[in-house]
């Protein structure tokens, strides 16, 4: 591997890193943490030799938790034969009492485990996962990374691929349960934007199973439910992302975000598998290390083949005798609190507050010695190594434990911070070298029998309320775009002052987002200012920040180009000029210009790259449906009771595209009842009310059918009755005289107009009722 | 010597939301558990509106639990338990001249060897309701002679709590600190069993939090009033001869028949008798009735 890295030129290295740091960076648009992960271009090579001492102790590693955390969760033999202190165990803050009620057929179906190489060449375990699977999701981005990067270059070793032991994970997971048919398997994820939603996303996209919220789900006769569009659908396998006293309201922390009745779901057998149960956790404790080799002779009647970084427990006399004699040479992990205290890096004052506690009781505290952890050289920084250690996955399958061959390097400064932090920014791919499986990726043809993807249309409710609010607001933003643009030129020059015409397009950009309060200054610019103000809660800015919420919440819905336009719509609002200036309208139009493009951009791409469900379904009737309500509320603004200049009619046709068809249809002179019909009645033009409805009415007819025996569900009734609303209107009434010569219009108009708008409204509540209700998060539980 | 006592249990508690809620999860620990010293015959939970789901099982400290999961929309949930349950004298010698010093007891303790004594270990510990506290240390020390058994401090405890603390249902909540009770020296039944807990692990000497119900008796001459009793709590002190002796500091006295044990664990929060969780609702309103009728 060496080699291969020395015979390239610094430039051809350069570019190499260069690369992969981009692959890294092009998935990854809106992360904090992300953004700080660098992946080394030097994979970390480990011989076959060494990998199958590794895959033997692992092995043996998972067999001793599955039978260690059966007791202590269970009879607690252990506890009372004086293998393990007892305290350790029963203060432990990773000991969840009401666990003691679980009894799962494996307690780790999944191990993580972070391994090195010692001083003396031995493998040694560093730490050990069981609450959150971190790092499975960057391992196989990282992989692919530097698969697409090295494509072609011949001298590369071979080594062993990982899409074997996903399939095996994948066919894990939706395997049946005795007795029972499969349900969906599922990533159980925390809400919201976490720092690992990015590999969450990546890991559940890349097994193509959902991301489940504890709000997607719903316990009911001892069964797990996902919420989905199309009813309940049940959960037959979870893979846990949250932490252990997270998964239950009901019988964990009351404020956790999991499921209500998750545990009462784990305690039947068979009717839901959890790689990671909750309580797993308690193997993370740094308190059972000095343990291990005993229970392991104990229980297996073998030698631990995976000693952990030799650890001593300090309410043992001797040991604390030895360790207080030399405390530089340890790290001191304390019972209650998670966090590690590395002696020799503690100011004078903090070692003589940790002497005054280890002897106040010592019973809580295990010391570690300090690890001498072999080093790993960097791509591009020569003679500089760092220890390093390997993120390790194996999953236990029948009697045998697979372990992923691979693993997700990780370098730090200090050996010991591999104990304090869960992923260190700076990462290695790690290669067993070896020509272990053919497969490379899990669309590659296998030999296994085929799996049928079961949930491709499969949408939370959840999910369905955030593409469909995306739809909306994406429209508002849009057409407040529009109208801005068009309301510009109409302001005179130089001064800014809104012509009464302009003054109607102002007042609607102020409305489109819940009234704004009317600002004291009433001028034009005033006006502008309000609208374009970062911090209003109804301004333009907000828009685009609700839009991108519901958006980020149900990122691996959309493909990376869309992220990328959302990224840059982001950056054109945000570098919008905070103090407008009437010397500037040329500046803005170009800026609207470009919201306007990167929107249109964004429906495209959605259009291109959605699959054809549901999900593409809710994204559009919320943009066809805030589309008409936008239009109607516009309509009544320019027409009902004041009399629209030429400037506002062309801007209308400007907004709604649809200068050109008015021009072939009317030619040049602007009649306001030609307006209102090409904008409210007609049903061609994409921009019309009746457009929008008629397409309304289609995508209610296609939403899934929830209770089928009652002939037109709710939607297709309001979507109806809207329909109506616009075939009965009669076009010449719709005008009237204003006793000066002129036209205004009527108050069938300002009826029709408010109907319609009260009946979109209505329908996008029964959308909300029928399909999202139960998975509002933001009523999060209320706990009494 | 006292004699076997049988009663009649009916425990009921309402909830009154102020918005109508839809699939309401509540873990009920309201079925008295059986005992050396109590029998549990005929027990039953009611839910009202009907349940989805009920669901029995026992807990890790061997309490039992009902998961009830009413899935309906209701503006109103009640849950009533019945029970029968016969409570045998306990025995006790006139005094516990011949318990295990204090001292003792933690070297005893110190290598559990079954699971009885392993939660008695357990019951030394502080708990997520029940701190060890300087104040509470120094609260009891002044009680404490040396060579003196755990089971005659806390009878001394027990009686002290009763003549020095008011009894003031209108002091606390289900959840007041032990700090507070000790500086305001007022609570009820449930903070004196907290304090005394906390008093007795600041020394080693295990404690447990015992849920459960007192018999009241009508004043002479009058009837029963249906619903005049309360749910009760009191402390029960681990010994390696007697075993756990409780002990009722609210009415000074050494637990025996007039009391119903429902539950025990390591403080309040071990033994909830009922919490829930459900989405919107709003406000809601508490209301318990419960009746321990003399057979």
């Amino acid at each position: 591997m060496q080699q291969w890295w020395q015979q390239l030129s610094s430039a051809q290295q350069g570019q190499i890193d260069a690369m992969l740091q981009a692959e890294l960076r092009d998935h990854n648009y809106s992360s904090v943490t992300d953004a700080n992960r660098q992946l080394d271009a030097l994979p970390w090579c480990v011989s076959e030799q060494d990998w199958q001492q590794l895959e033997l102790a692992v092995s043996q590693r998972q067999k001793l938790w599955q039978m260690v955390l059966a007791d202590l969760y269970g009879p607690q033999q252990l506890l009372q034969t004086g293998l393990i202190p007892p305290l350790l165990v029963l203060q432990n803050p990773e000991f969840l009492p009401p666990l003691m009620t679980l009894n799962p057929p494996h307690w780790l179906p999944l191990l993580t485990l972070d391994v090195g190489f010692d001083a003396e060449g031995r493998w040694v375990s560093v730490r050990e996962h069981a609450s959150q699977v971190q790092g499975l999701g960057y391992l196989l981005q990282h992989r692919l990374a530097f698969n697409q990067v090295t494509a072609g270059h011949p001298d590369l070793p071979n080594k062993a691929h990982l899409a074997g032991f996903f399939r095996a994970l994948l066919q894990q997971l939706q395997q049946p349960q005795a007795g029972q048919t499969a349900g969906i398997a599922g990533i159980l994820v925390p809400p919201g934007r976490t720092a690992a939603y990015f590999e969450q996303s990546f890991l559940a996209s890349y097994l193509d199973i959902p991301l489940m919220q504890g709000a997607d789900l719903l316990m009911r006769d001892n069964t797990l439910w996902l919420k989905t569009l199309t009813g309940l659908q049940r959960v037959s396998a979870i893979l846990r992302q949250l932490p252990d006293a997270q998964c239950d309201a009901l019988e964990l922390d009351s404020l956790g975000s999991g499921c209500a009745g998750f545990l009462q779901v784990l305690r039947q057998a068979n009717h839901c598998q959890c790689l990671n149960p909750p309580g797993a956790g308690l193997i993370s404790s740094a308190m059972l290390k000095p343990f291990l080799a005993a229970l392991c002779q104990h229980l297996l009647g073998e030698s631990l083949l995976l000693p952990p970084l030799p650890s001593y427990w300090l309410g043992d006399s001797g040991s604390l005798a030895m360790v207080l004699a030399q405390p530089d040479n340890f790290v001191f992990h304390e019972l209650q609190s998670a966090q590690a205290r590395v002696f020799a890096s503690l100011s004078a004052a903090e070692q003589g507050l940790l002497f005054e506690q280890i002897s106040a009781n010592p019973y809580y505290f295990v010391a570690e010695q300090r690890a001498q952890l072999q080093t790993q050289p960097q791509a591009l920084i020569p003679n500089k190594e760092l220890p390093a250690v390997m993120r390790v996955f194996a999953l236990a399958t029948g009697n045998k434990s697979r372990l992923l061959p691979g693993g997700l390097g990780m370098l730090q400064i200090n050996a010991e911070d591999f104990l304090v932090t869960t992923l260190a920014p700076l990462f290695k791919d790690v290669w067993v070298l070896a020509d272990r499986g053919k497969a490379r990726s899990l669309l590659q043809s296998s030999d296994n029998p085929l799996l049928l993807s079961r949930h491709s249309g499969l949408v939370p409710s959840r999910v369905a309320d955030h593409l469909f609010w995306m739809g909306r607001y994406n429209e508002r933003l849009n057409l407040m775009a529009r109208s801005l643009r068009a309301l510009l030129p109409l302001l005179t020059n130089n001064e800014w002052v809104a012509t009464d015409d302009a003054q109607a397009l102002l007042q609607f950009c102020l409305k489109a987002n819940g009234n704004m309060l009317s600002p004291a200054d009433q001028s034009a610019i005033g006006l502008l200012t309000q609208i374009f103000a970062t911090d209003h809660a109804n301004g333009i800015v907000a828009v685009l920040e609700q839009l991108l919420f519901n958006a980020q919440s149900v990122r691996e819905y959309f493909a990376e180009d869309t992220w990328f336009v959302l990224d840059k719509l982001q950056d054109t609002i945000h570098s919008w000029p905070t103090h407008l200036s009437s010397q500037q309208p040329a500046q803005l139009l170009r800026q609207l210009d470009e919201v306007v493009l990167l929107q249109s951009a964004i429906y495209g791409l959605n259009n291109e790259t959605m699959s054809r469900t549901q999900t593409l379904r809710l994204l559009d009737l919320g943009q066809h449906l805030e589309r008409a309500l936008q239009t109607c509320a516009l309509l009544e603004l320019v027409f009902v009771r004041r009399r629209p200049g030429a400037g506002v009619l062309e801007a209308l046709l400007k907004m709604a595209d649809t200068v050109m068809t008015y021009r072939r249809r009317y030619r040049s002179e602007l009649h306001p009842l030609a307006v209102i019909d090409l904008l409210l009645l007609d049903t061609t033009t994409p921009r019309s009310v009746g457009y929008q409805c008629a397409r309304i009415s289609r995508q209610c007819n296609a939403l899934p059918s929830l209770n089928p025996s009652t002939g037109l569900t709710a939607e297709q009734r309001i979507a109806l009755e809207i329909t109506s609303l616009l075939q009965l209107a009669e076009p010449q009434s719709l005008l009237t005289d204003d006793g000066a010569g002129g036209e205004i219009g009527s108050e069938a108009l300002a009826e029709l107009l408010q109907a319609l708008q009260k009946q979109l409204r209505r329908l996008s509540d029964s959308i909300t009722l029928s399909y999202f209700n139960h998975a509002t998060d933001r009523r999060l539980w209320q706990s009494f | 010597m006292g004699s076997p006592m049988k009663y009649q249990l009916r425990h009921l508690t309402r909830y009154r939301y102020q918005h109508p809620v839809a699939n309401s999860y509540n873990l009920a620990c309201l079925e008295p558990r059986a005992l050396a010293h109590q029998q549990v015959q005929n027990a039953w939970i009611e839910v009202q509106p009907l349940a989805q789901q009920v669901s029995r099982y026992v807990d890790g400290f061997g309490n039992i639990r009902h998961l009830l999961h009413v899935q309906a929309p209701h503006a109103e949930l009640a849950v009533l338990s019945c029970a029968e349950v016969e409570v045998l004298p306990r025995n006790y010698p006139a005094s516990f001249v011949d318990a295990t010093p204090i001292t003792e007891l933690a070297r005893y303790l110190q290598t559990p060897k079954d699971q009885q004594e392993l939660f008695a270990l357990w019951c030394t510990q502080p708990s997520k309701m029940i701190p060890i506290l300087p104040e509470a240390k120094h609260f009891i020390a002044e009680m404490q002679s040396s060579e003196q058994s755990a089971l005659a401090l806390a009878l001394r405890l027990n009686q002290f709590i009763f003549e020095n603390f008011q009894y003031d249902p209108q002091f606390s909540s289900v959840v007041t600190q032990v700090d507070e009770v000790l500086k305001h020296r007022r609570g009820v039944c449930q903070d004196f069993a907290q304090l005394a807990i906390s008093c007795l692990r600041s020394i080693g000497v295990p404690a447990r939090y015992v849920s459960g119900y007192l018999q009241t008796l009508p004043p002479e001459g009058q009837a029963r009033l249906m619903g005049a009793d309360a749910s009760h709590a009191w402390f029960s002190v681990y010994d390696p001869i007697y075993g756990w002796v409780d002990f009722d500091p609210t009415n000074n006295l050494i637990v025996d028949t007039a009391h119903i044990t429902l539950a025990y664990g390591r403080d309040y929060s071990d033994v909830v008798p009922l919490k829930g969780v459900l989405q919107g609702g709003g406000e809601h309103e508490l209301s318990v009735a419960v009746d321990v009728i003399p057979q």
